[in-house]
Order: structure tokens, then sequence, then C-alpha cells
């Protein structure tokens, strides 16, 4: 028996049976799309904190300290980082607005109190190196200049976002906009820095930290980011930092110096740990759908033997059975595989922009993977039956009832 | 000689209580072109003998010689081959595949030898002609008659031209007519040179035959012509 008649008497067997085709040609399907949408769904989560922690920037320092007297603290700092200069390119307070923030342009409103998270205005306050340290780009405009901040001047730099909602297209500059009803004028809008509205980057007002007095009820501040010039300036730099802070705050003061470097390190190992467990889930959505196969299959062991012992009557050979059988299986699986990976994929596709907003794709190496290891086990559980009954004597296959 | 069997048994559970004779020393030869008809009570072991001579099972001990091949010593493909090419099967429940139709179940043994695409229809076309069956070709099992069936199968086995014919019980799930007609289309090949073994427990188609054989508890009771067995 040649190889096209063994596919023509396999295609003619899974047409007869249509029923158990499809149940097991399921089993393939949901197996494998599972296992690709689970896996692309752990990948999309990790590009997305990679993502995250890309904008935060490098060699980025975040200092905060408290005391008993916050306001010489915060001075000493600052005064602090200034002298690093051979290790800090720039440093900025990083003060964020926590009470009601009410910002207006004409007759649009947008109030901290009353709109979403994805819509809500955040201001922050600091001084002409804040974009440098906080990896922002001036797309429009210009950025906060040292003398905004000596004056006191009432300007505001706009995030992405921020100018979007505001204005809607407009150009911003050198309008005024009121933030809690103090008027500021728009000098310049940021580089879109955070598409997917993730770490709230592009909705912040960036005003001169100065103005910290008008906005915030008490005008402390004592958060400080600085921006070292390569790695090892900023283990450095936050080793002393580290033994200044401790002098500075004494016994009973709070201080606080990271990179987000480190928070990166505790993310990859997040990271890994969420991995490794939907790869168990995928795993185990994989072994349910080869049992789901391995079940169909079996169940049609008598079926099969009876069919078996006909062909060995009229003279097929064991090996044009088996032959007969891998065929069937392989053509089942196949077909359920492509599927599977199409449904994978179309699944993948709506996850990824129903939960990070992205264009998501699996990965080849896990489709392939999955694939083949789904293919294997139809085969393996479909020739199984073929194999055992073709080596019985015909008289035997005969008799399965 | 065609068939040259000595001292056969077929024995379940040798040696254990359990212990079951089906065949027990048969001792039988059938030559070119005879047509036998193998009797006996249910359980007797005609059945058992007639799967042994149609190398459908292999005998715990004796000789089997098939046209002066010895079938015992042949492997498991040689076995095959010989079912494909020297023998054609009819059985009671006419054993065809469900899922396949009368066309397709007639030339799944010619597929199994190798013959040709073109060869196979001549040959599919000229078995079903002979069984009176051309116009349903293209018919499943399941729409078919058992009458209409077992004339599927008898076309399945003649589609080789084997040289023998083994037909177990092949009227046993059929009415007296249909019966009729296929021991018709038996006795036809027969007439055209075909050996045919037929296994029966009626004895108004036992007398049919040239030969009768009578088995009784696995031994051979009787051989010889059919008015001898009182038929």
């Amino acid at each position: 028996m040649n190889l096209s008649q063994a596919f023509k008497i396999a295609a003619k067997s899974i047409a007869a049976k249509k029923g158990r085709s499809a149940l097991t040609m399921l089993g393939v399907i949901i197996g494998l799309a599972a296992v690709i949408i689970l896996v692309s769904y752990a990948q999309g989560q990790n590009e997305q904190m990679r993502a995250y922690y890309e904008s935060l920037g490098t060699n980025v320092i975040n200092i905060e300290a408290s005391g008993p007297n916050s306001k010489s603290i915060s001075d000493a700092l600052y005064d602090y980082c200034l002298e690093l200069d051979d290790l800090v390119l720039g440093v900025t307070p990083q003060i964020q607005m926590y009470n009601q923030t009410v910002v207006k342009y004409g007759a649009k409103t947008l109030d901290s109190y009353q709109s979403n998270w994805e819509e809500s205005p955040q201001v922050v306050m600091g001084n002409q190196q804040y974009s440098l340290c906080n990896n922002y780009t001036i797309a429009k405009g210009r950025d906060l200049a040292y003398l905004d901040v000596e004056n006191y001047s009432q300007v505001c730099v706009l995030g992405h976002k921020m100018a979007e909602m505001l204005f809607n297209y407009a150009d911003p500059i050198g309008k005024t906009i009121t933030i809690n009803g103090y008027p500021f004028e728009v000098v310049g809008v940021f580089a879109q820095q955070d598409p997917q509205n993730m770490t709230g980057k592009d909705r912040n007002i960036l005003v001169p930290y100065t103005m910290t007095r008008v906005l915030n009820s008490s005008n402390s501040w004592s958060a400080f980011v600085a921006k070292a010039k390569d790695g090892p300036s900023t283990n450095r730099a936050i080793t002393l930092l580290d033994g200044f802070l401790k002098g500075l705050v004494g016994e009973s003061g709070y201080y606080y110096v990271q990179t987000p470097n480190q928070w990166q390190e505790q993310g990859d190992e997040q990271i890994k740990m969420q991995q490794r467990f939907l790869g168990g889930i995928a795993a185990i959505s994989l072994a349910v759908g080869g049992i789901g196969i391995m079940n169909i299959m079996l169940v049609t062991v008598t079926e099969r033997t009876r069919e078996i012992g006909i062909r060995k009557a009229i003279g097929a050979e064991r090996r044009s059975i088996i032959a007969q059988f891998l065929i069937e299986a392989c053509m089942i699986c196949g077909i359920g595989g492509l599927f599977g990976i199409a449904v994978g994929y179309i699944g993948t596709l709506i996850v990824g922009k129903a939960s990070f907003n992205l264009i998501l794709f699996p990965s080849p190496g896990i489709t392939a993977g999955a694939f083949l290891i789904s293919v294997a086990l139809g085969i393996g559980f479909g020739l199984y039956p073929a194999i055992k009954a073709s080596g019985l004597q015909p008289v035997v296959a005969l008799r399965a009832e | 000689m065609l068939i040259d069997v000595k001292n056969l048994y077929k024995i379940y559970n040798e040696g254990q209580e359990s212990e079951v004779r089906a065949l027990d020393g048969v001792s039988l030869e059938i030559d070119y072109g005879e047509f036998v008809a193998i009797i006996g009570a249910s359980g007797s072991g005609k059945s058992t003998l007639m799967n042994i001579l149609g190398c459908l099972d292999i005998p715990t001990y004796g000789d089997y010689h098939l046209d002066g091949v010895d079938v015992t010593a042949l492997s498991d493909r040689q076995l095959a081959h010989i079912r494909n090419k020297k023998i054609g099967f009819i059985f009671q429940g006419f054993n065809l595949i469900p899922a396949l139709n009368a066309w397709e179940n007639v030339e799944l043994p010619l597929i199994y030898q190798g013959v040709s695409m073109f060869r196979r229809a001549e040959r599919v076309e000229e078995a079903l002609e002979r069984v009176n069956l051309a116009d349903r070709a293209r018919h499943k099992p399941t729409e078919m008659s058992g009458g209409q069936q077992q004339r599927v199968a008898i076309a399945r086995a003649i589609a080789t031209h084997p040289p023998i014919i083994m037909a177990d019980e092949p009227t046993g799930a059929l009415d007296s007519r249909t019966g009729k007609h296929v021991l018709e289309i038996l006795h036809g090949l027969h007439d055209e040179g075909s050996t045919i073994i037929l296994i029966t427990h009626d004895n108004s188609i036992a007398a049919t035959a040239q030969r009768v054989v009578r088995i009784s508890d696995g031994r051979i009771v009787y051989d010889g012509d059919r008015e001898g067995a009182g038929l």
C-alpha cells in the first residue's frame, strides 16, 4: 500500500466519523489556545513592567527625608545634592499635590476628586531640572527655567495627555489655565511618555516648586529626584546620601534613598514568579486538553479494534494499519492544532487589547512548542489502540464487541 | 493438495482446570475445486477450524500446509499476504466497514494488494456485477438489506480472485429466500473453479455440498459424500 492510498483511507475514515473527529479536534484546539493565550498574557505583562521601569529612567535616585524640622532638612539635603555635582547631573525637588486639584481652561474643568484615575490631573512641583531627572523631553514651547523658580513665576509645563484633554489639539502655549483658582501660563508641553496611560506621567502639570507655598496647604518639601551620571555614580551617590541623611534626620527622623533599578530587580523577580505560575496553568490546560484527546481516542478502541480485525482479515499488513491510524491522528491533530493556533492568536489579540491596550502576538517558539506537544499527545493516544489491536490475531480483533 | 492439515489442536487455558480443547486432533485434506461443507452443533469447533484454515487464528499444535506452504512457520506479515491473495472470507455478520460504501469496501483488499487504481476499478465493477449489485455501489452498508450486505461481502471476497472462498454461516443472518440466493452465488463460483469451504449448522444447506465434514467436540466424526452423512 502506498502513501497516497493510506492518506485516502485515513481521510475517508475521518469524514465517516465526523462527530468523534470534531471532538478530538476540539480537545486539541482548547488545549493549544489556552496555552498560547496564557503564555502571551504573561509576556504582555512582562513587557508592560519593563516599559514601566524604562520610563522611570535609569540612574535615577529617589530621596525622601523627614524629621523634627522638615524645612531645614530639605534645605540641607538640597544643598548637599548640589554639592555632589561630580556624580549627579541634576537634582530637583519632587513634590506632588495630594489635596484636591481643580484645573480649568475656558469651559473645560478637570477635578481630581471627580474624574476617573485615567483622567485625573496631577500637579507636580520641581525646578528647571525636573524634566532631566524624570526623563521628560519638551515637545512644544520651553521647559521651566531657573528664573521661573527664583521669581515664583506662575507658569506651568503640561504633560502630553493633559494638554490634549484641556486644549483638544489647539496650541496651548501662551494660554492661561487655573489651578485651584490660581492662574498659570502654559509655557511648554512635554513629549508623550506613557502611551498606555499606566504611570500617569502624561497627566502631570509641572509648576515651579516655589509655588508649593501657594498651592499646598503645607509648604514643606522633602522629596527629591536626582539623576546620576552613570551606574557607578548612582551607587556612590546613594552611599554618600545615605550617610549624610543618617546624620541629618537623627534618631527620630525618617529617610529613604533608592533607585528604581532596585525596584526593577524586585519587579523582575515578581515577573519570574508570575511566569512560573502562568507556565504551571498552561501546563495544566495542556494536560487537560491531552486527557480530553486521550478519552475520545480510548473510547473508540472497541470500534477501532473491530475495524482493524476486518482489515486484517482481508489482508492488511500490520504496518499499513498503523500507517492509516497514524495519518488519521496526524490529520485530526494537525487540523485541530492549526485551528487552535488561530483561536490562540485571536484570543491573544483580544486579551492584549483589553488588558494592556497593546497589539500582543504570541511568540513563535511557544506556539510551535505547544503545537508539537498537543499534536504528539493526539497522535500518541490515537495510535495506541491501533498498535495494540493490530498485533492481535484477526479472529480476536473481530470478536471485539 | 490445497489444504493439508495434520493433528491440529487448539487448546485454550492449557493445563488449567478450565482447559478447553476447541480442536482435538483434526486431520483433513481438501483438494482444488472441492465444495466442502463443515457441519456441527454450535461449540463443536467448526468455526475454530475455519479460522485456523483461513489464517485468522493460529493452532496450538499441528501442521497446516496451504498450497504446499507450511503456514505455521509464517510471519504475521506473510499470513496477511496469504489472507489477501489466497482466501476470500464471507462472515455471518458480513463484517463490512460501516464508514465505507459498497464500492470502497470491495476495493479495500485490492488496495492492500497494491493493485493500480485503473485495475481496481475494473475488478470492483466486475465483482459487484457478479453479485448483481452494480447499481448499489455508492450505498453504505447501513442503507442496504442484509442480503445486499452479504452480497457486498461476497464481492469483496471474490474481488482478488482467491483460489479459496471460506464462508462461515453465510446465510445465518438472512431469511431463507435471500439465503438461497447467496448459496446460488457460491455454487456459481464453485462452477467457475473456486474451492469453497462452507461452515453451517443448517443441514439443508450442507446438503448442497459434494463433501460433508461433521465435527463434534473438536474431532472429525464423519468425512465423506452427502449421502453417507444422511443428508
